[in-house]
């Protein structure tokens, strides 16, 4: 790989990642909302630097002369570890996130991946039960009969974890996209990132009161909690009764 | 002389309009200065990406509609988000790099490194836990403190320590085990260990020749802003590539490998530990997120999760990639087995001790 074609190489890559970052919002299928102004540096600085790299070889500045190429070929391409402006052919690999982004421009995870994860989506962490004052999702403090939006992380986490049952009765607001059931009903589902889509953990309730939308349209549904009888750490799934629902038209951030 | 290529203006349509700009751009060159030989091979250079641009441009408007397979878009997904996870943090490192290298006289390196290796591998160990950062961007730096005399020992510990026990990732540990303040020290205790042991291991077994340093040598008279250039420029092209392989294979295995069997396999108390230290090697996820992973494997011992965090960050799939890219395979074929080993020692010890 010569050293326009690692300039070039670089442009490309710092073009791919504004390109996902500023022009277009592709980088929130991906990574977190908050990692997007790390790309946009990221970007600038790998463009700028291919940039002065070509500017450098044109003008026959770098390695002393205008003969840099020449020298190299000179040198052959036996000796290795003494052709140092070449890069490694590994590099080119450089080119596949580029075409990632411009030609494929891949979409957010959505309910493929929570029907081939269906197995492994189960309760959470158990160590998470043990702790107390774990819920960040202001379900106490709400006044009674006053509908709460929760995420569906949230609505989970209350109905695997809170032996109080806090959320019996309560009228919720959660907002999905749907998948298929094997069997009977349908799922509200939403990803939840630490980081970036690699490591994606499903979060779904199950719904059998509504005909099952078409997968991964997106839904704002409101109801209640069917409470399970029996542990809660016994249950498989958690199902959801829906007294109003509503098509999202245009879906937020994919992950929360 | 020729205009140099349009910095990144913001393509409206997916790299459409930054195309067309370069397609034009290809057709006016050569220009009449350029040299006879190298401009040949110049030419051929931007005639050829000047037709990967235009294929991008016809590929966004034909193939991408009719990219439906779920399972394609998924691995797509998931491998892109990993380079573009990982990007920033190279990017850091290798200009964090290159700054030690161009701005940075060797002199100080020698007033506050120990000479002795014995004596820097722990001060080395120590020192990784101030720098935040990941995996991606501990290699080039340690790459660059080899170069700068760094006993490689030390600077090897650096580069497990760094990405391990900095505080970015202890206090991501710390949020994903909440209420759980041990997982936290046995996370910290056991990383360091491991590292510390790896470079003494290192000083008394190690061989200089196993490690081959592409260290570009800096033309005398070269200004500090070029040596700096070079620099980056070189380690960028190491690294990058087999970052994009270590993400390759990373999502092949997130996308395609069944998470059923591992529910089996969790109730088991040392292959548990065993397969999902094998997991963290194959998922290769940055060590600033890893934890998030770790507490999601509800099933598994605390001591298996403490194995994925301890082992992680030491070996992974992207990591041996990068390794080997900057410093040899003849190096890496030695320096993975040797961090696999002792990290699990370490983990079983300290796991042992505290959870």
């Amino acid at each position: 790989m010569n050293r326009i074609a690692q300039g070039l190489t670089l442009v490309l890559l710092g073009a791919a990642a504004l390109t996902a970052t500023v022009a277009t919002d592709l980088y929130l299928n991906w990574v977190k909302p908050g990692f997007g102004p790390f790309l946009v540096a990221a970007g600038i600085v790998m463009a700028l630097l291919g940039v002065l790299v070509v500017a450098a070889e044109l003008r026959g500045e770098s390695r002393g002369g205008p003969s840099a190429d020449a020298a190299h070929e000179a040198h052959g391409h036996g000796e290795e570890g003494h052709d140092h402006s070449r890069a490694p052919r590994v590099a080119w690999l450089l080119l596949l996130p580029v075409l990632a982004v411009f030609v494929v421009a891949p979409p957010a995870l959505g309910s493929y991946t929570v029907e081939s994860t269906a197995e492994s989506s189960g309760p959470p962490p158990r160590e998470n039960r043990e702790r107390s004052g774990a819920f960040d999702d202001g379900l106490e403090d709400a006044a009674p009969g006053e509908v709460v939006p929760l995420d569906l992380r949230q609505f989970v986490m209350r109905a695997w974890i809170d032996e109080e049952r806090h959320l019996a009765g309560r009228t919720v607001e959660l907002t999905g996209f749907a998948v298929p059931a094997e069997g009977e009903g349908w799922y509200l589902a939403r990803l939840q990132m630490a980081c970036c889509a690699a490591d994606a953990v499903v979060n779904k309730v199950l719904i059998t009161d509504r005909p099952a939308p078409e997968a991964d349209s997106w839904w704002t549904v409101r109801g209640t909690w069917v409470e399970p009888e029996g542990e809660l750490v016994e249950v498989s799934e958690h199902r959801f009764s829906v007294e109003e629902i509503e098509e999202v038209t245009d879906p937020p951030d994919p992950y929360e | 002389m020729p205009e140099t290529p349009p910095s990144t203006g913001p393509a409206p349509s997916l790299g459409d309009s930054l195309s067309q700009g370069w397609t034009e751009r290809g057709q006016e060159l050569p220009p009449d200065d350029w040299g006879r030989r190298q401009g040949r091979r110049r030419t051929g250079t931007v005639w050829f990406f000047a037709l990967v641009i235009t294929a991008m441009a016809l590929g966004n408007a034909w193939v991408s509609d009719q990219l439906t397979s779920q399972a394609f878009l998924a691995w797509a997904t998931v491998f892109t988000a990993i380079c573009f996870q990982a990007l920033p943090f190279l990017v850091f490192g290798v200009a964090l790099s290159a700054a030690l290298t161009a701005f940075v006289p060797t002199s100080v390196y020698q007033r506050f490194i120990p000479s002795d290796a014995a004596r820097a591998v722990p001060v080395a160990g120590l020192s990784g836990a101030l720098l935040p950062g990941c995996e991606c961007a501990s290699v080039p730096i340690a790459g660059s403190l080899i170069r700068r005399g760094v006993a490689p020992a030390a600077a090897l510990t650096f580069l497990l320590a760094a990405p391990a026990v900095n505080p970015v990732v202890m206090i991501a540990t710390a949020v994903a085990f909440a209420g759980q303040p041990e997982m936290v020290a046995a996370r910290f205790g056991a990383s360091l260990l491991a590292s510390v042991a790896v470079g003494w291991i290192w000083v008394r077994f190690g061989r200089a020749d196993w490690l081959r340093l592409p260290a570009r040598t800096p033309v005398p008279g070269e200004s500090r802003w070029s040596v700096f250039r070079e620099s980056m420029l070189h380690d960028m092209m190491h690294a990058g590539g087999y970052l994009v392989v270590g993400g390759l294979a990373a999502a092949t295995l997130n996308v395609a490998a069944p998470r059923e069997w591992l529910v089996t396999v969790a109730g088991m108390p040392v292959v548990s530990v065993l397969v999902l230290a094998l997991l963290a090697i194959l998922l290769s996820i940055c060590s600033e997120a890893d934890a998030f992973v770790a507490v999601s494997f509800t099933d598994f011992s605390p001591i298996a999760k403490l194995a994925f965090m301890v082992v992680g960050p030491m070996v992974d799939l992207k990591l041996i990639a990068m390794q080997a890219g900057l410093f040899g395979w003849r190096f890496t074929a030695r320096f993975v087995p040797l961090c696999l080993v002792v990290g699990l020692l370490a983990t079983f010890l300290i796991g042992g001790l505290l959870l």
